[in-house]
């Protein structure tokens, strides 16, 4: 980009953005603010903006779900799913992008070929498989099968990350003494940590919303929060009010991660993306 | 960017050729050996976890196998599939998704790149709104679908009402009309999903090399066309891969069909998800569900190997030249 | 030391071996058992769970009450079932899938339980329809009525007053009366009912059906979805959302439609009662006070038949013995009618007993019970069919019905295709 802009365009930008994030926002708004409405409030006809605050809606919440169950019922799958995908995932990718096969390539588009497979593809024969080996119902039936749509993700961002690295650098190290697993450990893996970073947020924000398999393998008790949402979708009402609570406790934690840990996200992707 | 061991390529000594080139050897084969260990896991573990389920999907494909009554499993050959292709409801699913997948991606596209191209100047506003572009795509689909559903509502959403009185939108409103309701569901799938793709492409366009930009700019190139010839070209990577990303994840829109619509009005939203779920997890018809998720799985792979050769054949034109 | 710790634990022992008559009268049958139930989030959900410590109190075993939205109920349910995963040992089961469970053998047959302890239950004060609706198919007693719903008609008393019309006793009357009713300006509508694709349209306009002679199955348990009646009366319904529906209508599900009525937008509805506590709950309902409740009207000529709905209780067939015990025991608990009743008063607007519905307490507070009992007593629970290929049924009927209401396919169209669709279950 130029180095000096003239304000006028700069000022311009930063107009679009603010009505672009606007607009984007409003829906977000109007999530949070009914939580705090009384529920003949949330509609009416016409709309009306005013109401009294209420927190009828969280206590209903806290009375009649066990929030703490479901919370860290969402933690353990999202965070087990992400270290396991991590720890499979990223020497794959290395030793893709390192292999003097040309069949590595292929091997790399087998990993993204995996994330393609519909969901409901694999539930049923899994969802048997666990039967069998007693799983079903636990928290490792949905980290299980979560790893596998994340590891594979994992694989094919680790990939392109590690073929941008010159292997000057390892070679170095090689020749030094090093061995082969010092030369990933030591010197390729400290270079990708934003890619790793990158890739480990999205694998989270993936394993925490998903709700089908939440919904399918898991118990009372092992049931993530993406699934409790659905219980506002009930048949003889919508619970609006249940919703926008819950969906507090469902969006914050995520939110928080990912703005905490926003600079690394477009740092990581950066590094990566050739 | 520090590196672990300030070493130099340099060494002290010089092997003698065939000692070097029989540690070369054994080198090249350990190396091998280290590799494939460190690749080993994750291909076994996709195999197992992954693919065994996958493979027993397709076996059921060709049985009648309900789980509701699973005495009365029966070998039926390519019927699923026939029965895929000659049902109506099945053959409106294909082209309701394929069309849904086109019209959300392009328009995730062309708006990402939009606000890509705003995002990327340097400064803290431009980074708080980045931070705050993400908080959609944190927000849980079902969620989102409901969301929008409340307030697209003609007679009571905040934003439905208006919209219906002043005549924008149809009197039932845009989820209840079916010429509507698919366009609808694009432009609440593309709320969702246009701030991760404008990520990707930002960070593509944060990682072109400055000093090419600088020189055509002071070559006397307008914005335009260093855009066409220079950015775009040179973004293809970041392109691609966002695009592939999208689709795939597009073509198995799940969550906002079914807390919006549920597949009406009429077929209107019948997406092919929505189908297997209902075949597979209503009805418990697992033999026609995983015929119908297989026939997904061929669509989705022809759909991405076209992609991956034609944008590498355009990766590769571009990158022709810069060598 | 070592030989006054052994007095110490002589002492203790002789202490603990007196007072052992007197612990073992307190001693709680099911301590240490834990039931785990599934629930509908219907409005007896959060009602049970707040009564469920009562039962821990009087029996030791803790009860669990995982509230479920209707589409994840039967899913989650069957999937335990089918995994044998004895994930829950109670769960709500809706009328309708009553013919799925006789036929699979998931839930306990409770017939000899109910014979057992007939007085204890005081099964003559159950409603009978109920006792047959919310839980018998084919002689197999695969669940315990515990909420029943009638199917009756909301209306607003302050519209047809300003308008001068009385309350419809027949279906043509409502039809007329809707129509007069609507005015789009205000705007207020005549008539509201679900019209979304699926379960929602599906067992909304059954319901019409019935009222106006149609029937959805023939005497063998045929499927007849394009009888001539049925053909009528989705005319009828198309009417109706063409003529004195809001406009939204189309995409109605039971929530869209409760908040429209609620809201003030409908001026008459027909419902389950077990909503209609809430229109007169003034952190929910505008229309508080402005309501009635009535029967639902049959088509002119027609008998005198009402819908009727609800969740009975079943319990898994796969727990063990001590489990099953607990179970049975907490559902004879809820459904006495002591706490029953207390579950009503509480805001459950689930009735099963005919005592109930004539209970001073009651009345006082929902003053619409006699339409609830006149439904009962004249009851059909099978206007949707309750047998097992009712959830495919349920969705080739929902596809259609939306269809025509959005203007797709004409209703003779529609329903031939219905059929043939139905057919092929057979």
């Amino acid at each position: 980009m130029s180095k000096r802009p003239p304000t006028r365009v700069v000022a311009a930008e930063r107009v679009a953005l603010a009505a672009i994030v606007g607009v984007f926002l409003v829906p977000v708004a109007w999530l949070v603010t009914t939580a705090y409405k009384p529920t003949r409030d949330i509609f009416s006809y016409p709309p009306t903006f005013a109401f009294e605050p209420t927190l009828d809606h969280f206590r209903g919440v806290f009375r009649y779900f066990d929030l703490v169950s479901l919370v860290q019922s969402s933690l353990i799958i999202s965070l087990g799913s992400v270290a396991l995908s991590l720890l499979i995932g990223v020497p794959a990718g290395y030793a893709l992008a390192r292999s003097k096969s040309r069949r590595a390539v292929w091997v790399a588009y087998f990993f993204l070929a995996v994330r393609m497979v519909p969901p409901v593809a694999p539930l049923i024969p899994f969802y048997l498989m666990m039967r069998d080996i007693g799983l079903l119902g636990t928290w490792w039936a949905v980290i299980l099968i979560n790893t596998t749509l994340n590891a594979a993700f994992v694989v094919w961002m680790m990939f392109s990350y590690f073929r941008s690295l010159p292997k000057e650098l390892e070679e170095a190290a090689l020749t030094d003494g090093c061995t082969l697993f010092g030369s990933f450990f030591r010197v390729a893996l400290p270079l990708v940590v934003p890619g790793i970073v990158a890739s480990a947020l999205l694998c989270v924000m993936f394993a925490w919303n998903d709700f089908l398999y939440g919904s399918f393998l898991t118990s009372a008790e092992t049931k993530p929060i993406s699934v409790a949402l659905l219980v506002a979708y009930g048949t003889k009402d919508i619970s609006w009010g249940t919703l926008g609570a819950l969906a507090h406790f469902s969006t914050i934690p995520i939110v928080a991660i990912a703005l905490l840990l926003n600079r690394y996200f477009v740092q990581g992707l950066t590094k990566g993306v050739s | 960017m520090a590196l672990a061991q300030g070493n130099t390529i340099e060494s002290g000594r010089a092997p003698s050729p065939a000692a070097a080139v029989r540690r070369r050897l054994s080198f090249a084969r350990r190396r091998q050996l280290f590799l494939l260990l460190f690749g080993a896991p994750a291909v076994l573990y996709v195999l197992v976890v992954a693919i065994w389920p996958l493979a027993q999907g397709v076996a059921y494909s060709f049985y009648d196998y309900s789980l509701l009554r699973p005495a009365a499993r029966s070998f039926v050959g390519f019927e699923n599939y026939r029965e895929l292709f000659a049902n109506d409801a099945a053959r409106n699913s294909i082209v309701t998704t394929f069309v849904f997948t086109l019209s959300a991606v392009t328009l995730e596209f062309l708006l990402g790149l939009g606000i890509a191209l705003l995002l990327w100047r340097e400064g803290a506003f431009q980074r708080v709104c980045l931070a705050l572009l993400l908080i959609p795509v944190t927000v849980t689909p079902i969620v989102v679908g409901l969301v929008f559903r409340a307030l697209l509502a003609p007679d009571y959403g905040m934003l439905g009402y208006y919209l219906a009185h002043w005549g924008i939108s149809p009197t039932r409103g845009f989820f209840g009309d079916p010429s509507t309701a698919l366009g609808t569901l694009v432009v609440v799938d593309a709320w969702q999903w246009t701030p991760f793709m404008a990520l990707i492409l930002l960070a593509g366009l944060k990682s072109l090399p400055t000093d090419v930009l600088e020189a055509a700019e002071a070559d006397g190139a307008t914005p335009a066309q260093r855009f066409r010839i220079i950015v775009f070209p040179m973004l293809l990577p970041a392109v691609f891969l966002a695009l592939v990303l999208r689709t795939m994840d597009a073509f198995r829109v799940f969550d906002i069909v079914f807390s919006t619509t549920n597949g009406g009005p009429a077929d209107a939203t019948d997406v092919l998800m929505i189908y297997a779920v209902k075949q597979g997890l209503q009805f418990f018809n697992i033999g026609f569900a995983s015929a119908i998720a297989n026939m997904m799985i061929v669509c989705i792979a022809v759909f991405s190997v076209a992609f991956v050769l034609l944008v590498r054949r355009a990766d590769r034109r571009a990158n022709e030249p810069a060598q | 030391m070592g030989w006054r710790m052994n007095v110490a634990a002589a002492a203790a022992v002789a202490a603990s071996l007196f007072l052992a008559p007197f612990a073992l009268a307190q001693d709680k049958p099911y301590e240490g058992v834990t039931l785990t139930i599934a629930s509908q989030n219907d409005q007896f959900a959060s009602v049970m769970a707040d009564l469920a410590p009562q039962f821990t109190e009087k029996t030791g075993a803790t009860v669990k009450v995982d509230i479920l939205s209707y589409p994840e109920l039967l899913t989650k349910v069957t999937s335990d079932y089918i995994g044998d995963t004895k994930g829950y040992d109670i769960a709500t089961m809706d009328i309708v899938w009553a013919g799925q469970f006789a036929e699979t053998g998931w839930t306990v047959e409770l017939s000899d339980l109910i014979k057992r302890d007939a007085a204890e239950i005081n099964v003559d004060d159950i409603y009978p329809i109920l006792m047959n609706a919310l839980g018998n198919y084919g002689g197999k007693q695969v669940a315990f009525p515990f909420a029943g719903y009638a199917n009756v008609l909301a209306y607003r008393t302050d519209l047809y007053e300003a308008a001068g019309l009385q309350p419809p006793d027949t279906m043509e009357e409502l039809v007329a009366d809707a129509k007069k009713l609507t005015n789009p300006t205000v705007p207020v509508y005549g008539f509201v009912a679900n019209g979304q694709k699926g379960p929602a349209v599906a067992q909304d306009w059954m319901q019409y059906n019935a009222q106006m002679g149609g029937s959805i199955v023939d005497a063998d348990g045929k499927p007849v979805l394009n009888s001539d009646a049925n053909v009528k009366s989705l005319e009828v319904y198309k009417e109706l959302f063409d003529d004195a529906a809001p406009p939204g209508a189309a995409d109605y599900d039971w929530g869209g439609r409760e908040e429209s009525f609620r809201q003030g937008l409908a001026a008459n509805m027909q419902t389950w009662s077990v909503g209609a506590a809430g229109y007169g709950d003034p952190s929910q309902s505008k229309v508080v006070g402005k309501f009635g409740i009535k029967v639902a009207p049959p088509g002119e000529g027609l008998p005198k038949k009402y819908g009727v709905g609800g969740w009975g209780l079943a319990i898994n067939a796969d727990i063990d013995a001590k489990q099953q015990e607990a179970a049975w025991a907490f559902i004879k608990w809820i459904t006495s009618p002591e706490i029953h009743k207390a579950m009503n008063m509480n805001g459950a607007s689930s009735y099963l007993r005919i005592s109930e519905t004539h209970d001073a307490d009651l009345l006082a507070k929902f003053p619409f019970l006699p339409v609830i009992d006149e439904t009962f007593m004249h009851g059909d629970g099978d206007y949707r069919p309750r047998i097992p290929q009712y959830p495919q049924i349920q969705d080739i009927l929902g596809t259609a019905v939306n269809a025509v209401l959005v203007g797709d396919v004409e209703p003779k169209k529609a329903l031939d295709d219905a059929q043939a669709e139905a057919e092929k279950l057979f």
